[in-house]
């Protein structure tokens, strides 16, 4: 169970590593714009290339990206067909009444890329910036809202601790779940119901033992003088530096190029 | 401002049912002075984790008050001050870890205290050589084991550079390496950085470095004195405590007319000094 999680960071001192969370989480939005905004098949194949480009930098194990990919085949697949069968046009195919279309999988396909593309986007973020970092990013880019009395900075808090016990409650949960199965839970049962009312007894147990871990945490965090006032030394560890204007520079120019790309390469 | 921890007459109430109410502590009385090494022996429900929760004004006394350094813990205007002087490590490694790596973890307190950058990055480094986690300083916590996570713990504490460190059973769940780890590390502190330490357990064994020790029986102080004293009393057994091994001997040898110097701490002293006679 302590095998490399979906997202986790890793550490690492490549230059992406290194760039200030601001940038980071600005390119990752600029990139799921122009993801959005373009249909044009060459550029998003020219994103993707830059998404490994990216990885490669970053010294991510790509085989690792590639694997992650893979968990998510179901929802691509999915995708894939709704498109293919639900987009009106040249039949390739018919099953009874519905009939797949020639347009359907064409814009399936490019659904497909663009999700890989955001997945690949995020899961970088996420693995070269570590949660306090991104929750500081955050907690940056939302402190206007505190001017509306919304307390921005306990909602970053909460961020980075869901960060720090993910992990933890999975292992929990196959623990409980384990112990369960011992005493002859069915969670393989064929009838529906019987496998509904075997996980209600991993979820309750569950939710009681992150109650418990919740006033624990509460009281190590209150012990270490945890208040929840915004915290300065935590925003101003944050600094941007001229590599993170370059990054910003290349991806603004990289995403202003859809618009040409998306008029001449029809 | 006196320096020390003064506890007095403290009585600690919790509501159960609406109107039912336990005594947790009653009338307890106790002082630790700066560099002294106290341990705070119990069974469960003793009281002992209560006791320590009062001492950083996690709980306030029902009855009575406690003082750190002059400030009383039922103000809440003190309470920071009060915090960055007490340190304090849980029982379950797991549940204290703020952060999902180990060197934020550790810079997690100094940061709350809103130090400068370059004084957090000295305190974390020293925090980390001093427990052993140079290595470990970009892993996630989940991924330490036990013995180290706790190590972590500590060192997120000591980064904070409090007088006091109060120990909230940290043994208990952990392997006897580990375990003998954490409690040599926290000799050296004592005896190396002059650091007050009151170490709560019910394990008498983890307690022989104590230079005193506290019994807590259902909320009061049962016994008090040298681990010499206490582990050597009649009444520490009536207490349905087993006193460590070191100490068994030492009332053997003594009944039968082998008189024990007192400043032995470990079976292998006391070997030597056997050797040498």
């Amino acid at each position: 169970m302590t095998g490399m999680k979906l997202g986790q960071y890793v550490y690492g001192d490549s230059l992406i590593h290194k760039l200030d969370p601001r940038t980071k989480i600005i390119c990752c939005t600029l990139a799921v714009i122009s993801v959005m905004a373009s249909v044009n098949l060459y550029y998003l194949l020219f994103l993707l290339l830059l998404m490994v480009a990216a990885i490669i930098a970053s010294r991510l194990s790509l085989a690792f990206i590639l694997k992650s990919i893979w968990q998510i085949k179901t929802l691509l697949l999915i995708t894939l067909l709704l498109q293919a069968f639900l987009t009106p046009g040249q039949a390739v195919w018919n099953i009874g009444s519905i009939s797949m279309t020639r347009e359907g999988l064409i814009i399936g396909s490019i659904n497909i890329l663009r999700l890989i593309i955001l997945f690949m986007g995020s899961l970088i973020l996420l693995m070269t910036t570590t949660p306090m970092k991104l929750s500081t990013g955050i907690e940056y880019f939302l402190r206007p809202l505190g001017k509306l009395n919304i307390p921005v900075h306990n909602f970053t808090t909460i961020i980075s601790i869901s960060f720090r016990f993910l992990p933890t409650l999975f292992e929990e949960a196959s623990m409980i779940r384990n112990a369960q199965k011992s005493r002859g839970s069915q969670f393989d049962s064929p009838q529906l119901m019987v496998k509904i009312k075997s996980y209600a007894a991993v979820v309750i147990p569950l939710f009681e033992a992150s109650l418990s871990r919740a006033a624990d945490l509460g009281e190590a965090m209150d012990s270490r003088c945890y208040t929840s006032h915004p915290n300065q030394i935590r925003m101003s560890s944050l600094k941007m530096t001229g590599r993170d204007a370059a990054a910003l520079l290349l991806v603004l120019v990289i995403v202003l190029a859809a618009v040409p790309a998306g008029i001449f390469l029809k | 401002m006196t320096a020390g921890i003064e506890v007095i007459n403290t009585t600690k109430q919790y509501k159960v049912f609406a109107r039912e109410k336990i005594d947790a502590l009653r009338d307890v009385s106790l002082s630790v002075r700066k560099g002294e090494y106290v341990g705070l022996l119990g069974m469960n429900g003793s009281g002992k984790s209560t006791l320590a929760r009062l001492l950083n004004g996690l709980l306030k006394p029902t009855q009575g008050k406690v003082y750190v350094n002059g400030m009383d813990t039922a103000d809440a205007a003190n309470l920071t001050a009060i915090r960055r002087l007490v340190g304090m490590v849980f029982q379950n490694p797991d549940n204290q870890l703020v952060c999902p790596v180990v060197e934020e973890e550790i810079a997690f307190g100094p940061e709350n205290l809103e130090l400068p950058l370059a004084e957090i990055r000295r305190r974390v480094d020293w925090a980390l050589q001093i427990c052993g986690l140079e290595e470990k300083r970009h892993h996630a916590p989940h991924l330490l084991s036990g013995g180290q996570k706790q190590m972590a713990a500590l060192a997120s504490v000591l980064a904070m550079l409090p007088e006091y460190l109060v120990l909230d059973e940290p043994t208990s769940m952990l392997d006897p390496n580990s375990r003998r780890m954490l409690l040599g590390q926290l000799d050296l502190l004592n005896k190396r950085e002059g650091m007050t330490i009151i170490l709560i357990s019910h394990n008498p064994e983890d307690l022989l470095q104590a230079d005193r020790l506290i019994v807590l029986d259902r909320g009061s102080i049962a016994m008090e004195g040298t681990p010499r004293e206490v582990y050597g009393n009649q009444k520490f057994k009536e207490l349905g405590l087993n006193a460590p091994a070191l100490y068994q001997l030492i009332g053997q040898l003594e009944s039968n007319q082998f008189p024990v110097p007192d400043g032995i701490k470990s079976i292998p002293e006391l070997v030597e000094y056997i050797c040498q006679e």
